[in-house]
């Protein structure tokens, strides 16, 4: 969908990825690089991305050389800041190399005008001590499905909503760390400043382009405790000048190390206690991973920590440095300020019996219990599609507009392409493919072929 | 009835690419929309199989027959065969080489696995002749 056509079917919202038409120029890059297959090139040659289908990974964003695909311009002109909270995620610490000083980061942002600006690290290593008590509590209870899955990525946890749904009672149901913060900003700006609870507007400064997503749809939680996400690259200017002007670093700031290191893929189960954790970073890696999960082919590991960018958050799309040296930065800075936990772990432990983590809303698939004759409809499909699918060269080109050739032959048995999209299938004479991919058979539709050559005659 | 064959080839020794044809398979059976339990049941009888032709098998072919109320596996392979059958349906009997059970493999739960899930499992083999697998599941009631 383009911004426009998002924005009509989502009324109210802003648009979160998008194609800016005057810079596509039609390629395939973005179309194959997304994961979920979500891109087509249309007609009139230009990408387009099928709202239902999209995750808002930011793959595409990454990937695109034109700068064509871009995410919601979260900057309101209409908030007053002096009634709004920031809740900065770490990674923002690592964007300005040498010059890093959380402390420094906070003050400048503190220059824009927010009333407070908080970072998520406190939640961040609370949350720790919470999934470490979960975990044991759980993992020997009947009817509990190992691996448990963390929340707090928002990509995976959509990838697992749309397209693992039988592994969402696997997602512990904790808040995430942005969730937290958010709720308890909000709550301590209402003690202090005596606000409404609605004249209080929290934003979330991330490298992650599905936050708007996660918070105008939220899958964990019936509402968000965030009101807007903006980008680290939408204010890393503001906070470089003001870095290059000396500003002073904040007197109340406190370092975290834990919460830094929770920036890198990694992160998150390393602050964690001995246990039988896994840490995977990537969309590919980690839909390879949820397959394997979901054929129960992954024993002996209690609880993954997923993030669907490279590196893990540092690789986000929304930043502006380089993921490697941001994880060099992370390194030196939790070096210096050292890798222990900053909070009690009996407080964690208190706020935990109190029910203070966890999420009211109940995660269960929606599943319809299929019918007989939706079987039948459907393996009737399947087999149109394998037919056409012999039929197609297996060049994966993406010329036909669609990611490669199993999808282009769902596409034409589903009526949103032609067979004639399909250069090869038009101009050249087909010989049976040899097995490939480890794949082959199906019974193949040459008569088609040999009609459609007699009437070029 | 509407039926669908597909054939993949499993390539032996090949680890990097090994569990491919069980992932085409969950994802062909998610698309056509059969219950999670048939789904994994399928799953795990088709990894364990595939994983089988994979160590001991050299190459082998894979068959998958679906219509609305049976989805059928034969799982042939040019390998040494099995010895005694009944031996290799015991829940930990292994015959798995040293680099198998490096790569975690080889704890002897493949073929007890795959009758565990499905709802009938024929094993053709003899010392020297190969191996054919034919795994039935049921897409309705079935327990497993």
């Amino acid at each position: 969908m383009t911004a426009m056509a998002k924005s009509a079917k989502n009324p109210g919202n802003v648009n979160y990825v998008w194609i800016d038409e005057t810079r596509c120029n039609g390629c395939v890059l973005c179309m194959k690089a997304c994961s979920t297959k979500a891109i087509r090139v249309k007609e009139n040659r230009l990408a387009v991305i099928e709202e239902s289908m999209c995750i808002d990974c930011g793959e595409c964003i990454r990937t695109c050389p034109r700068g064509a695909i871009k995410t919601a311009a979260a900057e309101d002109g209409n908030v007053d800041l002096s009634k709004a909270v920031l809740i900065v995620s770490p990674v923002l610490y690592t964007q300005f190399g040498a010059n890093a000083d959380p402390g420094k980061v906070i003050s400048a942002l503190k220059k824009k005008g927010f009333l407070h600006v908080y970072d998520e690290c406190h939640a961040q290593e609370l949350f720790n001590i919470a999934v470490e008590k979960y975990i044991r509590e759980n993992r020997d209870r009947p009817g509990v499905s190992l691996p448990l899955i963390s929340p707090v990525c928002p990509v995976a946890v959509r990838l697992i909503a749309n397209r693992f749904p039988t592994l969402l009672k696997n997602i512990i149901p904790l808040l995430p760390p942005r969730e937290l913060s958010a709720r308890e900003a909000r709550k301590q700006l209402i003690k202090l400043h005596g606000l409404e609870k609605k004249e209080i507007k929290v934003f979330s400064i991330t490298p992650c382009s599905a936050k708007m997503l996660s918070i105008k749809s939220p899958i964990l939680v019936e509402q968000s405790y965030l009101d807007r996400a903006m980008g680290i690259n939408s204010v890393c200017n503001y906070v470089v000048k003001h870095l290059q002007s000396g500003c002073r670093t904040d007197p109340t700031h406190k370092t975290s190390g834990v919460g830094i290191g929770w920036c890198m893929s990694g992160g998150e189960i390393a602050a964690m206690e001995e246990g039988n954790f896994l840490a995977v970073s990537g969309i590919k890696e980690t839909i390879r991973y949820l397959e394997k999960i979901e054929m129960g082919m992954l024993n002996g590991i209690d609880y993954v920590e997923f993030r669907t960018c490279a590196e893990g958050c540092i690789g986000g799309p929304l930043t502006v440095c380089d993921k490697y040296q941001a994880k060099h930065t992370v390194q030196r800075i939790v070096r210096t300020v050292g890798p222990e936990r900053t909070v009690k772990k009996e407080m964690a432990l208190q706020l935990y019996e109190k029910g203070w983590f966890f999420t009211k809303k109940k995660n269960e698939p929606c599943l319809d219990e299929p019918s007989q004759r939706s079987f039948s409809r459907a393996i009737e499909r399947q087999e149109k599609v394998e037919n056409i699918h012999q039929q197609l060269p297996g060049k994966e080109c993406g010329i036909c507009g669609s990611p490669d050739c199993r999808t282009f032959a769902e596409d034409v048995v589903d009526g949103r392409a032609s067979l004639e999209q399909c250069i090869f299938y038009r101009r050249v004479p087909r010989k049976p493919r040899p097995a490939s991919g480890g794949t082959s058979g199906g019974s193949r539709d040459t008569g088609s072929n040999e009609k459609r050559q007699v009437s070029k005659k | 009835m509407p039926h669908l064959n597909k054939k993949f080839t499993i390539i032996a020794d090949d680890f990097i690419r090994a569990g491919e044809v069980s992932i085409q398979i969950q994802s062909i059976l998610k698309s056509i929309g059969f219950k999670p339990d048939v789904i994994r049941r399928a799953s795990v009888c088709a990894y364990e199989s595939e994983m089988n032709v994979v160590m001991h098998g050299d190459d082998g072919t894979f068959s998958l027959d679906i219509d609305e109320d049976l989805i059928r596996m034969e799982v042939r392979d040019q390998g040494d065969g099995i010895a005694d059958i009944k031996l290799a349906l015991q829940e930990g009997y292994s015959t798995a080489r040293p680099e198998h059970i490096a790569q975690g493999f080889g704890a002897g739960m493949g073929l007890p696995n795959i009758k565990k899930n499905s709802d009938r499992l024929e094993i053709e083999s003899k010392k020297g002749q190969g191996t054919c697998l034919k795994i039935y599941i049921n897409v309705h009631d079935s327990n497993g």
